[in-house]
Parts: structure tokens; sequence; C-alpha cells
């Protein structure tokens, strides 16, 4: 039997993994993946704790909007991207800094 | 005039004010006509209708019951203060006798100054002072007195320094006026307490033969007026006050050493201010009040005057300038009439004030008209020497004989030689003076014998001034021998006002018999009514021994200056040096009261700079610290705490800036820094 | 050992190291292809946590849609992007990356103290589904369950969705759009 606290600490890898990637890599598309990878850390924690939810199934549904905003969310994001692309040449995000004072 | 006066006394009351006012038209005019010739006439002719009227005013009123007119001048609280003329024997003398002095000055003066650019202004201020002098004389009350009194002295002090271009003048005007300021404030303290014992300034109230002074006594050291009593010391401050005014105007020790150097002034003003009515209206406030004066300081009087009339004639014996023997002279003079007020001899006293303004008078314009043609000389030959030297003259009296006849009779009449009014006058003070000497003992036995020594020195140095200047040989010849004289008599606004008072100098204008002063008309008018008749001797004897011996040193002089006898006193003793220097009076009050005034003054000075203006610097600084530091704890602290605050404010909005760098990821780091901070911290506590 | 808890072994091991992968490498096309990686891994997981449908979803959205998605754009931002990689220094560690390794690393000692220290299986809420037998068994087949609930007792989140996703659409068909001055 695979206990909670596995899944736990494997979507707090992967978080710690996401934010890293987030927070370091100098371009967008990786940035957005590191997100992506938190997201998925979350939803993780959400289907692990959805197993004990038979009946209404919380857990596994919440999963679902999760994955269906991700998805809304990179498209937003990746359509910015192209955007600031097509504006500024580059997609890494501390060069894009034309309202900076 | 507020009372209703006969119609008679109404006129003499106008014609008087009209002689006061007269004079002062005429300044007025000259005042506003600043420059001209014409200023001369407009005073004498002034001067000379006031003298028509003040005649008619003596006329009218010599003898006659006194009139004393009033209106009310000015209120304060319950004193009303009445502004009026009082005429009695006494003003109207005087009105006349200043303007019959005042009316050949004029006339001689428009001669003398002449040439003198200030012609316009000197008659100008000669006006002003013929009005302070007349109104001085009319005056009933003490207030007005007062204010015509400093009139007087503040004209003299204009005329002293007529030439004020010259530094001595300046400052002979300004010892002149300093002199009679000491007088003026013991005028001012006397009347304070007389005001304030009696309630009233009225000269007439205050000392008419049953006035409020005569019925008032000094007993056990309280001053009694009726129901009004007060210490007897304020009497004898009123005393003291007024004979420093006398002292002051009158020239006396020891407020004397003013006149000498008041010389300095044009030698008209001398003849007419310094010789014959100025300095006599110190004489005529005694008169004036000489019924407060109790014995004892009747006898201060006696003693002062005495003094006074020695020293000035002891100084006068060895004096070289004509003026300034004169001037020493008049000192005398006053000496005597100071002194005749305090032995009891009031009548003589004024008697000798009249002759004495005549005979002086002349003697001064005598010596002008010498120093002129001295100038002349001078000028003419184009030499440096001092005019009023007596000692560059010398054999005059061929050049000049009007002038010198009479200056011998001036002479005579100063000495005291019978048929000259002189005698008349002084000699009713010497023998008084004996008959009075007769009623004390001690020291007061000195003062008769005093008196006659100072006549034998009068007879001197008199005889000395005529000898020197009209005897003999010219000495500035001698020196120069090629010195061109056209020396001559003035012309005749020199020769008729002297000639005027020479005759006024004799004695048919005072009494027909020209041996018994007792038969003056003058004299009789002042007499108490409890006259004593001759009743002893020394009306024979002292008359006869003083004037022989008077003979006799006018001979000894004659013998020593114009025969050219050895002096038997030697010139280089410290008699000599003591009678030159003038007793060292100008010495001694420049030691005791210039220098240490000075001296005072400096200290007070540097006490000023060092200490008040120190103290003054010291808060200036202390307030300039104070407001330094204000602006320091302005700028450091508060402008600091505000400064203070916008770097806080700066800082952390650069702190905070520092986050807004722009850079996403840079958020987000912060962000989990904070939640893993809040986190670690939720878990630690 | 269980073959389950040998998988749920694998598969963590699969996810977690292409996601280091992901986050070690400079290569934007293989970290993107790791992701990928990733993704079926966490798939199998989600199995393995007994959420089929979600795991289906997940190889459907993520690696259908999203994946896809990322590629296009990669694509489409061009050459520079790649020329920009291509010059990146090599270096796996940077010490511009120091601070943010640093503070990933604390907060995953943070969360793994805070998971060992709260025993995940004893929660009461746990605890209560175990004996109200509300728990999901290897043997029960969620999808209708699941299709059931969203009909019903999330319709209202559904919708918003739904309405949300259209927003995102439009948004992104607009934001994608060639502008005239761009």
């Amino acid at each position: 039997m695979i206990s909670l606290t596995h899944y736990l600490l494997v979507g707090a890898c992967l978080f710690c993994i996401g934010l890293y990637v987030a927070l370091t890599k100098r371009n967008a598309i990786q940035i957005l993946i590191g997100i992506e990878l938190m997201l998925n850390a979350g939803i993780l924690n959400l289907v692990a704790f959805g197993k004990f939810d038979k009946a209404a199934n919380g857990g596994q549904l919440f999963a679902l909007f999760a994955i269906v905003l991700a998805a809304a969310t990179t498209a937003v994001a990746l359509a910015i991207i192209l955007n600031v692309y097509r504006r500024y040449k580059t997609i890494d995000p501390n060069k894009v800094d034309k309202l900076k004072g | 005039m507020a009372q209703t006066l006969p119609y008679q006394q109404l006129t003499t009351c106008y014609y008087a004010l009209t002689a006061v006012v007269l004079p002062v038209l005429a300044f007025a005019v000259n005042f506003f006509l600043k420059k001209g010739k014409a200023a001369g006439w407009i005073s004498t002719i002034a001067i000379g209708a006031t003298t028509v009227f003040a005649a008619i005013v003596f006329k009218q009123q010599w003898n006659a019951p006194l009139i004393h007119a009033t209106i009310p001048w000015f209120t304060i609280g319950g004193t009303a203060v009445n502004a009026g003329i009082l005429l009695n024997n006494l003003s109207v003398l005087l009105l006349l006798l200043v303007n019959v002095i005042a009316l050949p000055v004029h006339i001689y003066s428009m001669a003398y100054m002449s040439h003198d650019e200030g012609f316009s202004r000197y008659f100008t201020y000669l006006s002003f002072f013929c009005f302070s002098m007349l109104a001085l004389v009319v005056v009933d009350n003490l207030v007005l007195f007062y204010a015509f009194w400093e009139l007087v002295g503040f004209s003299s002090y204009l005329l002293i320094g007529f030439w004020f271009t010259r530094d001595k003048a300046v400052q002979a005007n300004k010892k002149a006026f300093i002199m009679n300021r000491i007088g003026d404030v013991g005028l001012l303290i006397a009347i304070m307490v007389l005001f304030s014992q009696y309630h009233t300034f009225d000269l007439n109230a205050l000392f008419s033969a049953d006035g409020l002074v005569a019925n008032s006594t000094l007993t056990n050291g309280l001053w009694i007026n009726g129901t009004s009593t007060i210490p007897a010391v304020w009497q004898y401050l009123a005393c003291a006050g007024l004979f420093l005014a006398v002292a002051a105007k009158s020239a006396q020790f020891p407020l004397h050493t003013w006149l000498p150097d008041a010389m300095e002034g044009p030698t008209s003003v001398s003849a007419l201010i310094h010789a014959a009515t100025m300095v006599a209206a110190g004489i005529f406030l005694l008169g004036r009040v000489y019924p407060l004066f109790s014995v004892h300081e009747l006898d201060a009087l006696a003693i002062i005057g005495c003094f006074t009339a020695f020293m000035a004639a002891s100084i006068a014996i060895t004096q070289n300038d004509l003026k300034r023997i004169l001037a020493f002279s008049t000192i005398s003079q006053l000496g005597f009439m100071v002194m005749a007020m305090g032995i009891g001899a009031y009548a003589s006293s004024l008697f000798h004030l009249v002759t004495h303004a005549f005979f002086k008078c002349l003697l001064f314009l005598v010596a002008g008209a010498v120093i002129h043609e001295m100038q002349h000389i001078r000028d003419e030959n184009k030499l440096d020497f001092d005019p009023q030297n007596i000692l560059y003259m010398g054999g005059l009296r061929r050049k000049m004989p009007i002038t010198f006849i009479t200056a011998v009779i001036a002479g005579l009449a100063l000495v005291g030689l019978p048929f000259t009014s002189g005698y008349l006058s002084k000699d009713g003070i010497l023998i008084q003076a004996f008959e009075w000497s007769d009623t004390k003992a001690g020291v007061f036995k000195i003062i008769p014998i005093l008196t006659l020594i100072t006549s034998w020195l009068t007879a001197f140095y008199v005889a000395r001034l005529v000898f020197k200047v009209f005897f003999g040989k010219f000495r500035l010849s001698e020196v120069n021998p090629g010195l061109k004289l056209h020396v001559h008599d003035g012309p005749w606004k020199f020769n008729v006002p002297m000639i005027f008072l020479a005759i006024c100098c004799l004695f048919p204008v005072f009494s027909l018999n020209p041996f018994l002063y007792e038969h003056a008309w003058i004299y009789k008018s002042f007499l108490p009514s409890n006259f004593l008749e001759r009743m002893n001797p020394y009306h024979t004897i002292i008359p006869i021994a003083l004037n022989i011996l008077s003979l006799l040193v006018i001979y000894w002089a004659y013998a020593v200056y114009v025969l050219d006898k050895k002096l038997p006193l030697k010139q280089n003793n410290w008699l000599f040096a003591f009678s030159y220097y003038q007793w060292y009076f100008n010495e001694a009050y420049q030691k005791v009261f210039v220098q240490p005034v000075l001296a005072i003054s400096t200290g007070l000075f540097a006490f000023d700079r060092k200490g008040i203006d120190g103290l003054i610097h010291f808060f200036n600084r202390i307030i300039l610290w104070v407001a330094k530091l204000s602006a320091a704890i302005d700028r450091y602290v508060v402008d600091g705490f505000l400064h203070f605050v916008v770097a806080l404010v700066r800082q952390i909005g650069n702190f905070a800036r520092s986050f807004q760098t722009g850079r996403v990821q840079y958020y987000l780091l912060t962000t989990v820094v904070a939640i893993v901070a809040w986190v670690i911290l939720k878990i630690l506590i | 050992m269980s073959a389950a808890q040998i998988l749920f072994g694998l598969m963590s091991f699969i996810a977690l190291a292409s996601a280091v992968y992901v986050a070690a490498s400079n290569n934007l096309v293989r970290s993107v292809f790791m992701f990928f990686v990733t993704l079926f891994a966490l798939a199998g997981l989600y199995v393995l946590a007994l959420a089929d449908f979600v795991a289906v979803t997940q190889i459907v959205i993520y690696v259908g849609g999203i994946l896809v998605l990322i590629l296009f754009v990669f694509m489409l931002s061009g050459r520079e992007t790649l020329e920009a990689m291509q010059h990146q220094p090599k270096r796996l560690w940077k010490l511009a990356n120091l601070p943010a390794f640093l503070i990933c690393a604390l907060l995953l000692i943070v969360l793994f103290n805070l998971f060992m220290n709260t025993n995940a299986d004893a929660l009461p809420w746990i605890k209560q589904a175990v004996h109200n037998n509300d728990v999901i068994k290897a043997e029960n087949t969620m999808t209708e369950n699941i299709g059931i609930n969203l009909m019903t007792r999330y319709l209202l989140p559904f919708e918003v969705i739904s309405i949300l996703l259209l927003m995102a659409l439009a948004g992104a068909a607009h934001l994608s759009r060639k502008e005239a001055g761009a």
C-alpha cells in the first residue's frame, strides 16, 4: 500500500524543482514549464487525497479543473510570449523592461 | 488788565509795556530782515522810543504808590498764576537805567560795529537783550522772572560768542553759560521752595513791606508762615539758591570767573551787558527778594561781597588787558553792592548800582574807542599785537582828548573822589560798613577795613590804567619807530554817548550837594522809614581819610607809571603772580571741577563704552549665540529631523524600489522567501 | 514490497529525474521533451493513486495540448532563441542561481519536515473516510461517478470553467493575432 506521505513527498520534490526552474531560467518557455511542474505537483496532491473521497470525487474533479485551467493559462501565456517575442525579438522576461523607470 | 486801575496808572502800565515790547519788535524786524545797515537804526530808534516811554513811566511812578497790574496767565490745579507788571521805585529806576545806558551804547555800537560782517545780527541780539532785561525788571512774578532771567543769560551767551569763529569767544560763552546755569538752578530751587512755602509766585505779595515773607518768622529751626510751617533748612536753601543766582549773574565769588572771559564779546556789549545792566540783574534780584534774608544770611552776603570786591581789585592791579582790568573792576564794584546789601545799606547798594552803571559803561566805551584806534594802528601797519594790552599804549591823551577827559571823569567816579557820582554812592557804602561793624564783633570788624583797602586798590588800578593808556609816550612807537599813527577821537557816534555818560558821572545828576550822599534823591527814595541821621563821626572821618589816601595812591601811581620811578614792589614775587593769575581761580576750578568732571565723564564714557556697551554687546552676543543656536537647532534638529524623515522615506522608497526590479522571477523569489520564512517561523514558534 | 510500490517508486523516480533534467538542462528542446516524460510519469502516478480519469485527461490535455502549444511557440519564436541558447554557458551551477537553489532546498526541507511530522494517513477526515468506507478501491470505476458529480454537485464550477476557457480562447486568439502595426 502506498501511503499518502509518499505522494506528498514526491509532490514536494516536484514543486521545489518546478520552483527552481521558474526562478532560474532565462527563457519564458522554460519558466512556463517550471510553473507547469509546480501545478502538476499540486495536482498530484489533489489526486492523492482524492482517493479518500469516493462519493463526491472532490480531489479528482479539482484535479481536472486544475488541468483545464493550466491549459488555459498556458494558452494565454504562450500567446503573450509570442507577442512579446514579436515586439522585442526576445523571450527573456528580464529584457522586456520598457516600463522600467 | 484784570483789575480796574485809575486811568493814570493804566496809561503808565501801557507805557511800561510799550517800553518792553519795542525792543522785541526791533528784534523781530531785524531777525527777518537778516542783512543790512538798517538794523542799527531800527534797534536804536526802538531803544530811543523805549527810553522816552521809560522816562515817562519813571516820572509818573517815581516815589508814587506802586502799580501792580495782572492778567490771569494759567491755572494748574487750584493755583492760578497771573502775569503782570509790577512798577515800584526799584523797577522803574532800573527800567530807566537800562534804557539810558542802552541808548548811548546803541548809538556807539553803530559806529563801533559798522565794519563788522555781523552788524545786523549784532543789533538783533542787542535788541533781544534789551527786551529780556527790560521785561526782567518789570515782571511781577517769579515764573516770568525766571524766564527772563534765563533769556538775559541766553542773550548774554549769544553776545559773548558773537564772534563765534574765535575759539576763545566760544570757550568764553560756554563758560559764561555754564556758570549762569549753576545760578539758574539756584534760582529755580529758590522759586520752588518759596512756592511750596507761600503758594504764590507773586513778587508783590511775597516781598512787599508787609508781604508774606516779611510776616513769616524763623523760630526754633522752623520757618513759620501763618499756618504753614516747614523746617528752617528750606529757608536756608532758598537763600542759598538765590545767592547762587546772584553770584552767577553778578559775578560774585565763587562764580565770578566767567566775567573776565566774557570780554571776548564786542566791547560795546561788554559796556552794556557785562558792566552796567545784566550783571546788575543779580543786585536787582537781591533788591527784589531782600526781605527774605535773615540777619545771618545777610552777614554771609556781606562777607562774600567784601571778599569778592577785595579779590577782584587785587587782581585788577596787575592785569595788562584793558578790558580785563575793567572786568575785574566790575566784579569788585559788584562785590561792593552785594556787601552793601549784606550790611543793610540797601539804598546805598542800589544807588551804587546806578552810578556804577554809568561810569563803568563809560569806561568800557572809552576802552572800546581806544581799542578801536589800536586796531587801526595794527591793521594800518600790518603788525601783530594785542590791541587790548595797555603795555603797548601810552600818550593817547593828546591824540584822543575827548576820550581822555571822559575816561578821567569815569575813573575819578570809580575811585570815588568828590564831585563825582561814585563819591556819593561809594562813601555811603563805606560809612555804613563802619557803622555796621560797630554792632558786630570778631571777624566782621575786618570787613570795613578790607573795603577801605579795596577802595585804595581801586584808586591804584584806575590810576594805573589811565596813566598807562593816556600818559607818557606811545610805547609801540619806541619798538617800531616808523609807525604811522593816525589816532584821533572817534566819530560823533562815539563821542556823544561818551560825553553824555560822562555828564551822568558827575554829582549834579544825583545830588546837589556833592559831599553828602544822604542828599541823593535815589538814596532817599529807598531809605527805610527808621533811617538814622548822621549820628557818628564816621560820616566825616571816612570820606576825608579815604580820599586823601586815594589821592596819595593816585600820585604814587603817577610817580611810578608817568615819572618812571621805581616800583617799590617787585614784579616777580609770589603776590604779584597770585594777583596776575587771578588768584588761580581758573586753574583751581580747572583742577577741582573741570578736570574731575572730565575725568568722571571720561570714566563714565569708558564705563558706557566698556560696561554698558560691553553689557549690551554681551547681551548682543548672547542673543546672537541663542539665535545661532536656535538656527542650528532649526537647521540640524528640526530640519535634520525632517531630512531624516525624508531620507528615511527615500531609503524605504529606494529599498522598496529595489524590489521593483521589473523582474518577475525576482518577485517570485521574494514571495517564496517570505512564505518560507513565515512557515519556518510558524513551525519554530 | 508489492508491485504497486515498485511501480510507484519507478514512476516517482522517472518523474523526479526528468524534472531535475528539465531544471538542469540548458537546452530548451531537451527540457521540453523531458517535461513530456515527467508528465507521463505523473500520469502513471495518478493511475497508482486510483485516478485513471485524471491520468487520461493529463495525457490528453497536457501532452496533447500544452506540450504541442509549447513546441509551436518555441518554433515560432525562431532563430534568435535558439542562438541565444547555444551561446549560453554550459555550466550547471551558475552563481546567480545559488539563492534560488538555496531557497528551493530550504522549502524542500521545510516541506519534508512538515510531511514527516504530519502523518497524513492519520488525519481525522481520512480516518473518518476509511471508517465510512468512502475510499476508492482499485476495483471501482470512477468515470461514471465523475460525470454525475460534474453535472450535479460541481455544475457551477464546471460552467465557470467553461466560460473561463472561452475567455482564454478568445484572449489567446486575440493576443496571437498579427497586428497591423506590430
